[in-house]
C-alpha cells in the first residue's frame, strides 16, 4: 500500500491471474455491474489483460478502503468459484 | 413442444434458496438453507451475506440433481432484484451473472414481493384475490390493477413479522424453525388475554408502537408472575392479526373482491389463516393460503416469476442485473397479467358471439 500525497491517499491495488482471458473477463463483467457505494470515499478501477484482472482502490480514509477491499474479495472469491464449479468440464 | 425451465436464485433475508420450475408452474426442485441465529439474536446483513456465499453453490447443485436437467435445458436465470438486504442480495446477483456468461443464458430480474404473489396464485389457483403479503420485512395489501399490483395498504413502519421477531427476542425463544413458528405454538397455550394498543390508521397499520408496549408490558407482568409468556404471545397475535383482517377486508370492500391470498413468511400462521377465513365467509369469499414450502421465501417463486416475465418477453441485460435494498411491488409492470386480462376479455366475447 502507497500513501500519496492528496485526499484519496489510500490506495491498494490487487491483481488476480485467472489464466484465461475468458474466465477474468467474465468476473470482470460481473463485478463491474455493481458500483462503489460511496464514490466520494472509494473509487474502483478495474481492467482486463493477459488473463489478469488487476483492481486499483484509493479511498480518502483507511476504514473505507478496507470494508471496499473486504467486500470486493468476497464478491471475487463467489466469482470465481462459481466458474470453477459450473464452468467448462462441470459434473454434476 | 419442450416446456420452458427457470432457474430461480433467492437470498434478499436469512433464506437462500434456488429452484426449477417449468413455465405451467410445475416445481422440479426447490432446496433452500436458513441463517439460524442464536435465541435472542436477530439476523445482520454481513453475517447473513456469508452464509449465502457457503450454501448457494451446492443448492444449485442440488437443485439441478433434484430436476434431472442439465444448464442446456434452462431457458433463463431469475434472481431476486430487491426488495432485502444489499449483501445478502449481491450472492444471487453474481452467481446469476457469472452464470449468464457461462451457460449463455438470460437473465431477468425479479422483484420479490411480485414473487410471494405469483407463487401463492399459481399453487392456490387463485384468480384476482386480494393479497395480504405478510413477512419479517414487508405487511402490503395488495391487489391487481391496470397492469400493476397496486398497494392499498402497509406498514407504515415495522413490518408485523419483524414485531414477532423481535418479541420472540425479548422472551428468547429459538429462532429454529423460525421465531414466528414458536411464538405460534406458545400462543395456542395462551389464557389470558392482556390488552394491547391497536393501530390502524384508515388503509395502514404501524407496529413498533405496539412492540415498544410489549416489550416493556412483559418485562414488568412477567416478574410479578401476572401472566405467562404464552398469554403475551397469544395476546400479540390476535392483536396484530385482527389489525391486519381490518385492512384487508377494507381493501376488498374497495376492490369489490372477495377472496383473499395470503402470502409471505407470517401467512403459514395458522391462527391468521383462521381469523382471514372467518372474515372472507361472511363476506361470501374464500381464503387462499398455502404451507411453509410456499410461503417462506424460496428459489422456485422467483424461476416462476422470473419465467412468466421472459415468456411475455422481458430479460434483463447483464449491465442491468443490479440488486436494490428498495423496490416497491408497484414499480413491475406485470405483463404477463395484462395479456391474462386481454385474453379473458376476448374469450367472453368469443363465448357471446
Amino acid at each position: 500500500m502507497a500513501i500519496a500525497p492528496n485526499a484519496w491517499e489510500f490506495i491498494c491495488d490487487l491483481e488476480v491471474d485467472f489464466g484465461s482471458e475468458e474466465n477474468a473477463s467474465i468476473v470482470y463483467a460481473t463485478i463491474a455491474v455493481d458500483k462503489e457505494l460511496q464514490p466520494d470515499k472509494v473509487k474502483r478501477q478495474m481492467s482486463v489483460s493477459d488473463g489478469k484482472l488487476s483492481v486499483h482502490f484509493e479511498a480518502v480514509e483507511a476504514r473505507f478502503l478496507r470494508a471496499s477491499y473486504s467486500a470486493f474479495v468476497d464478491v471475487l472469491i463467489l466469482a470465481t468459484k462459481t466458474i470453477e464449479e459450473f464452468g467448462k468440464g462441470m459434473e454434476l | 413442444m419442450k416446456k420452458m425451465i427457470a432457474l430461480g436464485f433467492e437470498g434478499s433475508a436469512n433464506k437462500i434458496g434456488v429452484g426449477v420450475v417449468t413455465l405451467d408452474g410445475t416445481i422440479l426442485s426447490n432446496p433452500r438453507h436458513t441463517y439460524i441465529t442464536p435465541p435472542g439474536h436477530g439476523f445482520l446483513p454481513r453475517e447473513t451475506a456469508q452464509h449465502h456465499l457457503q450454501h448457494v453453490l451446492p443448492l444449485i447443485k442440488a437443485a439441478l440433481k433434484t430436476a434431472e436437467i442439465t444448464p442446456d435445458d434452462i431457458d433463463c436465470l431469475c434472481y431476486t432484484k430487491g426488495p432485502g438486504m444489499g449483501a445478502p442480495l449481491q450472492v444471487s446477483a453474481i452467481v446469476v451473472r457469472v452464470l449468464s456468461q457461462l451457460w449463455k443464458k438470460p437473465i431477468v430480474a425479479v422483484n420479490h414481493c411480485v414473487a410471494h404473489i405469483e407463487m401463492g396464485r399459481i399453487v392456490t389457483g387463485a384468480d384476482d384475490p386480494v393479497v395480504l403479503y405478510v413477512s419479517g420485512g414487508n405487511t402490503q395489501v395488495i391487489a391487481y390493477s391496470e397492469g400493476r399490483y397496486r398497494i392499498f395498504g402497509e406498514t407504515i413502519d415495522i413490518a408485523v413479522g419483524n414485531c414477532l421477531d423481535r418479541f420472540a427476542r425479548v422472551l428468547t425463544l429459538s429462532n429454529d424453525p423460525s421465531p414466528g413458528y414458536n411464538i405460534e405454538q406458545l400462543a395456542k397455550k395462551g389464557e389470558q388475554f392482556i390488552d394491547l394498543p391497536y393501530v390502524v390508521k384508515g388503509m395502514d397499520v404501524s407496529f413498533s408502537g405496539i412492540l415498544s408496549f410489549i416489550e416493556a408490558t412483559a418485562e414488568e407482568k412477567l416478574k410479578n408472575n401476572e401472566c405467562t409468556p404464552a398469554d403475551l404471545c397469544y395476546s400479540l397475535q390476535e392483536t396484530l392479526f385482527a389489525m391486519l383482517v381490518e385492512i384487508t377486508e377494507r381493501a376488498m370492500a374497495h376492490c369489490d373482491t372477495k377472496d383473499v391470498l395470503i402470502v409471505g413468511g407470517v401467512g403459514c400462521n395458522e391462527r391468521l389463516q383462521e381469523m382471514m377465513r372467518i372474515m372472507c365467509s361472511e363476506r361470501g369469499g374464500k381464503l387462499f393460503a398455502t404451507d411453509d414450502r410456499y410461503c417462506i421465501d424460496n428459489g422456485a417463486m422467483i424461476a416462476y416469476t422470473g419465467l412468466l416475465a421472459y415468456a411475455h418477453g422481458a430479460s434483463t441485460p447483464l449491465e442491468e442485473s443490479t440488486f436494490t435494498q428498495r423496490f416497491r411491488t408497484d414499480e413491475v409492470e406485470a405483463i404477463w397479467r395484462i395479456k391474462e386480462e386481454s385474453s379473458k376479455v376476448n374469450g367472453v366475447e368469443d363465448a357471446s358471439g
